[in-house]
């Protein structure tokens, strides 16, 4: 549950929250794509370092904690499974070097929903609109993924409803073996279910009212116009992109 | 019955929700929960059954801990009817619906056709029992969702904002229902903006404001305060309203059916006819 409230975005004036989107979206995909490259506890550590004062400097720090703890029994389940995997396949790995590796599969996990839970955190959804619109995506799917968004807290609001009203109906969902817990699930999932196509078609009818679609070229009141901070920080994060990669390619280099 | 016990609770953002509540409510009362949106009455009915545990005090179910209880072990004694009963459907038939509750709670499959049958007939939901409940209308949903309650036979019924989206006759069907749940001995505590239905049913209120309890008492006393309720974003019931304006001539203005406050006209110009002819 607290893993979605990283997806909420709360509001701030801090320079985190100032900063145009298409470049702290910039700054989290680079962060990603550092992930996908290093298996390296040090780099991740690194990482999970900028983070912490990203989150800092934008006062989210216990939002972003919030998601970090929400992504631990995802990151248990990552570890577990490759842990198994690589224990019960021939692999010549020893138990330590298995266990690592696990462990730093885990991390990544959890560091690629941190840097993303940063950028929601301290994006509006209109934000993340414009910054899409920015990229010629077509605005009816740039406002399927911002209705998304939005919706997200709602729904996991809706979620503790349900458990609520089905607990008090005498289900005990933190009782019993894992098939018998999956069977509980049912009576979460249908009223969620039904909740939400019955809000989609709610909205459907209101976007309609509101004529939408109406108008071939949309246009906004509020344009992305990037700041000299802006240009600051993307020169700063494709710089030290550039050192990442360049320093993951430098052994491939001297090999060759 | 139900004892709180100075009790706050504070949600994880950090929203103390109640404040110091101390109430008892006893066997067999009819109590309505009112105060204005956030003042903490659906946090009140949620510790009802262990929902939510208190951060600091305690509450107590006949005398025992809220703690110590599960809440499904809380919800044989304490049934709640939230806000939304959309919540509460998955199943295919109205009567399955009834039936699983029953089922949770342990009950046996002769027992359940028994209690499922009871139920249904008393919330007049009998031709409805192969229908499915989403397609059930707002009133026959909140009578499928009393009905589910009632089926396992709770000693205290909690109803949030039951009166939402209902139309006239729908109400009066509520009311009718909660007045005969009453009048079986059962405790009822309703939470509700709804002052003209609280003021029919004259229960006991106890009126909520950011988290802590303002006043504690009769229906009659509390509903013809009139600086009370707008300090709770609360309006007079519309009776009581009209009536207070006759306080200058001596009217009992503690009145808040059509019937009181005919007697009380009545009386009071009578009253004043005497005081002229004397």
């Amino acid at each position: 549950m607290s893993i979605l409230e990283g997806l909420k975005f709360y509001a701030g004036d801090t320079a985190i929250h100032k900063l145009d989107p298409r470049v702290k979206l910039l700054v989290s995909t680079i962060m990603l794509i550092i992930v996908v490259m290093y298996a390296e506890v040090w780099m991740l550590t690194i990482l999970i370092t900028v983070q912490a004062v990203m989150a800092y400097i934008a006062k989210i720090v216990r939002r972003w904690l919030k998601t970090i703890r929400g992504s631990m029994p995802l990151a248990a389940l990552v570890f577990g499974l490759n842990a198994i995997f690589f224990i019960s396949t021939d692999t010549h790995a020893t138990l330590q070097e298995t266990l690592y590796y696990s462990a730093t599969l885990a991390y990544r996990l959890v560091l690629f929903l941190s840097s993303f839970s940063i950028f929601f955190l301290t994006t509006t959804p209109e934000e993340i609109g414009l910054t899409l619109t920015s990229w010629r995506v077509p605005y009816p799917y740039t406002f399927a993924f911002i209705s998304a968004i939005r919706f997200t807290p709602i729904i996991a609001q809706e979620l503790k409803d349900i458990m609520d009203a089905q607990r008090a109906r005498g289900v005990e969902l933190d009782r019993g073996g894992p098939l018998e817990r999956a069977k509980k699930l049912i009576p979460i999932l249908v009223p969620l279910l039904a909740n939400a196509l019955r809000r989609a078609y709610e909205l459907a009818e209101a976007m309609e009212v509101k004529c939408f679609g109406a108008a071939k070229k949309r246009t906004s009141l509020r344009e992305l116009k990037m700041s000299a901070k802006d240009y600051v920080v993307l020169l700063m994060s494709l710089l030290l992109f550039g050192l990442a990669v360049y320093y993951k390619l430098l052994p491939i280099l001297f090999q060759g | 019955m139900i004892r709180f016990d100075n009790v706050t609770y504070v949600y994880p953002t950090g929203v103390k929700a109640l404040n110091g509540i101390s109430v008892e409510i006893g066997r067999g009362e009819l109590v309505a929960l009112m105060g204005e949106n956030g003042a903490g009455k659906t946090t009140f009915i949620k510790h009802l059954n262990g929902l939510l545990k208190p951060t600091t005090g305690s509450v107590y179910v006949n005398g025992k801990d809220t703690r110590t209880l599960s809440v499904a072990q809380l919800s044989r004694i304490v049934g709640i009817m939230f806000q939304n009963t959309d919540d509460m459907f998955f199943l295919p038939t109205v009567e399955e619906e009834v039936a699983f509750s029953l089922r949770n709670l342990g009950f046996s499959e002769e027992v359940v056709q028994r209690r499922v049958d009871w139920a249904l007939k008393f919330m007049e939901l009998e031709k409805y029992r192969k229908r499915s409940p989403f397609l059930l209308s707002g009133g026959e949903k909140k009578r499928l969702a009393l009905a589910i309650i009632l089926a396992w036979n709770p000693q205290v019924i909690a109803m949030d904002e039951p009166t939402v989206g209902q139309d006239n006759a729908q109400k009066e069907k509520l009311k009718e229902m909660i007045k005969q749940l009453n009048l079986q001995g059962r405790s009822v505590i309703i939470s509700t903006h709804d002052v003209e239905f609280v003021a029919e049913l004259r229960p006991r209120v106890i009126l909520m404001s950011r988290g802590r309890i303002v006043a504690d008492g009769r229906a009659e006393a509390i509903l013809t305060d009139g600086e009370l309720l707008s300090s709770c974003s609360i309006l007079m019931p519309q009776v009581a309203a009209t009536v207070s304006r006759l306080a200058d001539l001596g009217f009992n203005t503690k009145v808040i059916s059509v019937e009181d406050a005919i007697r009380s006209i009545v009386d009071g110009l009578r009253r004043l006819e005497h005081t002229r002819g004397a």
